[in-house]
C-alpha cells in the first residue's frame, strides 16, 4: 500500500517539476527518479573525455610524468560523470592542474602546457555542466545545443585568455620592449579587473 | 516556494504585456532553433497553425524572476592560477607562470556577465483539450526570446499538472537562445480523470561560465479537461430507509406491490384482487393480502478524498480515490436509473455537495461532479481537514431521510467513527470499500515476485483494516469490499449475502 501525500507535489525549485514526471504524481521519489534520466548527457561526457584526453596527450608531450598525473584526471572526469558527483569531478581538475605543475616543474614547454590547461579547464566544466543539465533536465531530454554551446564558450575563453598570454610571451622573448609593455599593460588590466 | 526564495524575488520582474506587445516585430528570419537532430521551426508559419489548433491558449506569459545567485562553479580559479604564477616565478618555470596566467582568464571568464531573466514567451498547444481518461495527448511547447539578451544556457522545465502522467519524453529542454529566436519540444502525457490545469514552467538561466543563475517562473495557463463516461453499473442493494415516493426500493411497509408481506382482515373498499380468496374458500372470513411497498430512496454518495484517502496498492496503481469515483460513477446511473434521488458528496479538505436530484440534468451535473470537482482531484489537496466541522455541515446538508453510500479505503479510523454516527443519526449506511491492502494474486504476482506482494506493512494494514470491517459490521453496517475483484462482481456477491 502507497501513500500519496501532497507534500511531494511541491516540487523544489529547480530540482523537478511539480512531481509530474512519469509517475511522480503516484509513488514515491525514488520512482520519479527511476523513470527520469538523471544521468549528465552523452554529449557533455564525450566531449569531456575528448577534452581530458587531449589534456593528458598535450601534457605528456610536455612532460611524461605530468602527463601520468594528468592522465588520472581522465578516470576522476569519468567516474564524477558516472556518479554524478560534483566532489569527484573537482577531484579530477586538481589532479589535473597537480599534473600540469608537475610537468612545468620538470622543464616542460610552454605550448603544449598551454594547450593542457585550456582542454583541463574545457574538460572539467563541460563535465560540471552536464552534471547540472542532467539534474535538472535529464539525458533524455534535448540538450545537445546547450551542452555544445557552452562548451563553445568555455573554449573560446580558455583560447583567447591562453593566446593574449602566449603572444604577450613570445614578443616578449623576441626582444620587442614596447609591444610587451603594451601586453603587459593589457594583461595588468584584465589582472586588476578579475580581483576586483 | 521556500522563504528565502521569496527573498530573491525580484520587486522589478518585467510584466508581462510589455513583452507582449514587442510581439509584433519578430519579422527577422534568423528564429527557428536548428538542434542537433536536424529538425528545425520556422517562424512564419505560426500564426496559420494557430488559427487551426483548437487545442492552443492565447495567454500572454506571465513572468515573475528570482534574484540571481551564484552557482559557486569556477570557485578558486584566481587563487589556483596566482598559486601557479607564483610557483612559476620562484622554479623559474616561463611554462607554468603561462598556465597561471592564462588561469587567470578563467577566473575573468567567470565575472563575466550576469545571469538575465528568461524572458520567454510560451505556447503550449494541446492535441485534445478534451480526452477520454487513458488517451495520451500530446504536448508541444514554444519558448520564444522575446528579450534583447541571448539566453547562453537555458533550462526549461514545464510544469504538468500532478495528475498527469508524462509517458514520452521528459518535459524539458535545454538548450540556448538568440533574441528572437524559439524552441520547441513536444512530450505527451497520459489523461486521467479531472480538471488539469498547467502550473508554474520554470526557466533556469545561466551566465555563460555558468557561474550566476536565475530562476524565471512562467505561467501560462492551459487547460485539459477529462470526463471519463459513467459506467453502468452493478444493481445495488439499498437498505429500508425510504421516501414516501414509490421507486424500487422493497420496505417493510404492507400496500401494493409484487411481494407477500402479510395478511390483514379485509376493510372495505379493499380491492378485489388482492383479497385472499383461497383463506375466503377455507374458513369462510375474508382477507386481505398486503404485499410490499416498494418505494425510492434518496441516497447520498459520500466519497473519502482526504488526504489518507490517497493510497494505491502499487507505486504506479490508481488511488483509492480513484476507484471510488469509479464505483461511486457506476452506482450513480444504476440507482438514478432505477428512480431514486442520488447526491454526491466529499469527506475532504475541499468542499464537494450536489444535493440528492433526479432526472437527466442532474445525470449530467452528477457526471461532471465526478469527473471535474477539484475535491476529488487525482491528487490530494493541500488544505487541511478538519473532520468536526465538515461532520456538522454534512449533516446539516444531509436530508433526514437519506441512506449514505460511504465509499472508503478504511484506512484509518476516522471513516469507521464517521460511519458509526451517521448510522446512529438514523441514515442507514452502506460502506463500500477499494481494497488498498489486497494482495495482487495470479498474474502479477508471478511476474514480479515478493516485492510489493506481502511486506510486513502491508500484512499489517490489511489486518487493520479487516478489523475495522468488523467493527462496521458488528455495529450493523453493511460493508462490500472489491480489491482484485471488479466492482460489480463485489455487490453481485454482497446481493446474495443480504438477501432476505
Amino acid at each position: 500500500m502507497v501513500a500519496v501525500s501532497a507534500e511531494r507535489n511541491r516540487g523544489s525549485v529547480t530540482d523537478g517539476d511539480r512531481g509530474a514526471e512519469a509517475d511522480g504524481s503516484r509513488g514515491p521519489e525514488a520512482a520519479e527518479e527511476r523513470e527520469r534520466d538523471a544521468r549528465p548527457p552523452t554529449l557533455a561526457v564525450v566531449s569531456s573525455l575528448v577534452a581530458a584526453t587531449v589534456a593528458t596527450v598535450a601534457a605528456l608531450v610536455a612532460d611524461p610524468t605530468g602527463g601520468a598525473v594528468v592522465g588520472a584526471s581522465v578516470v576522476c572526469l569519468a567516474g564524477g560523470s558516472l556518479l554524478g558527483s560534483a566532489r569527484v569531478l573537482s577531484w579530477g581538475a586538481a589532479a589535473g592542474i597537480g599534473g600540469i605543475a608537475l610537468a612545468a616543474a620538470f622543464g616542460g614547454g610552454a605550448e603544449p602546457l598551454l594547450v593542457a590547461g585550456v582542454a583541463l579547464a574545457v574538460a572539467w566544466d563541460v563535465a560540471d555542466h552536464g552534471l547540472s543539465v542532467g539534474r535538472q533536465v535529464g539525458r533524455k531530454a534535448r540538450t545537445r545545443r546547450n551542452v555544445a554551446v557552452h562548451a563553445g564558450t568555455t573554449l573560446l575563453a580558455g583560447t583567447i585568455s591562453a593566446g593574449v598570454v602566449y603572444g604577450t610571451y613570445v614578443v616578449a622573448a623576441g626582444g620587442q620592449p614596447i609591444a610587451a609593455l603594451a601586453l603587459l599593460c593589457f594583461g595588468g588590466v584584465v589582472l586588476a579587473s578579475a580581483f576586483r | 516556494m521556500t522563504a528565502a526564495e521569496r527573498d530573491r524575488v525580484d520587486s522589478a520582474a518585467t510584466p508581462a504585456d510589455e513583452t507582449y506587445a514587442r510581439d509584433g516585430d519578430d519579422g527577422d528570419g534568423d528564429g527557428g532553433e536548428r538542434d542537433g537532430d536536424g529538425d528545425q521551426r520556422d517562424e512564419g508559419g505560426r500564426d496559420d497553425a494557430d488559427e487551426i489548433d483548437t487545442g492552443h491558449d492565447d495567454h500572454p506569459t506571465d513572468r515573475r524572476a528570482l534574484r540571481p545567485f551564484d552557482t559557486g562553479r569556477w570557485v578558486g580559479v584566481t587563487g589556483v592560477a596566482l598559486t601557479l604564477v607564483g610557483l612559476g616565478v620562484a622554479l623559474r618555470q616561463p611554462g607554468m607562470v603561462l598556465v597561471g596566467a592564462a588561469a587567470v582568464g578563467y577566473g575573468l571568464y567567470a565575472r563575466l556577465g550576469e545571469a538575465g531573466e528568461a524572458v520567454l514567451e510560451i505556447d503550449r498547444e494541446v492535441s485534445d483539450p478534451t480526452p477520454d481518461p487513458g488517451d495520451e495527448v500530446s504536448v508541444t511547447v514554444r519558448a520564444r526570446n522575446v528579450g534583447d539578451a541571448p539566453c547562453l544556457d537555458l533550462r526549461i522545465v514545464d510544469g504538468v499538472p500532478p495528475g498527469l502522467e508524462v509517458v514520452d519524453g521528459p518535459a524539458r529542454v535545454a538548450t540556448a537562445l538568440r533574441p528572437g529566436a524559439s524552441v520547441t519540444f513536444s512530450y505527451a502525457v497520459r489523461a486521467s480523470r479531472g480538471d488539469h490545469e498547467w502550473g508554474t514552467t520554470r526557466a533556469v538561466v545561466r551566465n555563460a561560465a555558468g557561474s550566476r543563475e536565475r530562476l524565471t517562473e512562467l505561467e501560462t495557463p492551459t487547460r485539459l479537461t477529462c470526463t471519463p463516461e459513467l459506467a453502468a453499473g452493478g444493481d445495488l442493494p439499498l437498505r429500508g430507509l425510504t421516501t414516501v415516493s414509490h421507486g424500487r426500493v422493497p420496505t417493510d411497509v404492507g400496500g401494493s406491490g409484487v411481494e407477500f408481506h402479510a395478511t390483514r382482515e379485509y376493510r372495505r373498499g379493499d380491492p378485489l384482487k388482492r383479497v385472499d380468496w383461497n383463506r375466503r374458500a377455507r374458513t369462510g372470513e375474508l382477507a386481505t393480502l398486503e404485499l410490499r411497498e416498494e418505494r425510492a430512496a434518496t441516497v447520498v454518495l459520500l466519497v473519502d478524498a482526504r488526504e489518507a484517502a490517497y493510497v494505491a496498492d502499487r507505486p504506479d496503481g490508481d488511488t483509492a480515490v480513484e476507484a471510488s469515483v469509479e464505483a461511486a460513477g457506476a452506482v450513480f446511473t444504476a440507482l438514478l436509473a432505477g428512480g431514486d434521488r442520488v447526491g454526491i458528496a466529499t469527506m475532504g479538505p475541499r468542499d464537494c455537495w450536489l444535493p440528492p436530484g433526479a432526472g437527466n440534468d442532474h445525470a449530467v451535473r452528477g457526471r461532471e461532479t465526478l469527473a471535474t470537482d477539484p475535491a476529488l482531484a487525482p491528487t490530494p489537496s493541500e488544505d487541511r481537514f478538519y473532520r468536526t466541522l465538515w461532520r456538522r455541515r454534512f449533516r446539516r446538508r444531509l436530508p433526514g431521510d437519506a441512506q449514505v453510500l460511504f465509499f472508503t479505503p478504511l484506512v484509518d479510523d476516522v471513516p469507521v467513527d464517521t460511519a458509526r454516527r451517521l448510522d446512529a443519526y438514523g441514515h442507514l449506511v452502506t460502506v463500500l470499500s477499494p481494497d488498498t491492502t489486497a494482495t495482487r494474486s495470479s498474474r502479477l504476482s508471478s511476474r514480479l515476485p515478493s516485492r510489493s506482494t506481502s511486506t510486513p506493512g502491508r500484512k499489517l494494514a490489511a489486518i487493520e483494516r479487516r478489523e475495522r470491517i468488523r467493527t462496521l459490521r458488528g455495529a450493523g453496517i453493511r460493508v462490500v469490499e472489491w480489491g482484485d475483484r471488479s466492482f460489480p462482481a463485489a455487490v453481485a456477491g454482497a446481493n446474495g449475502r443480504w438477501s432476505r
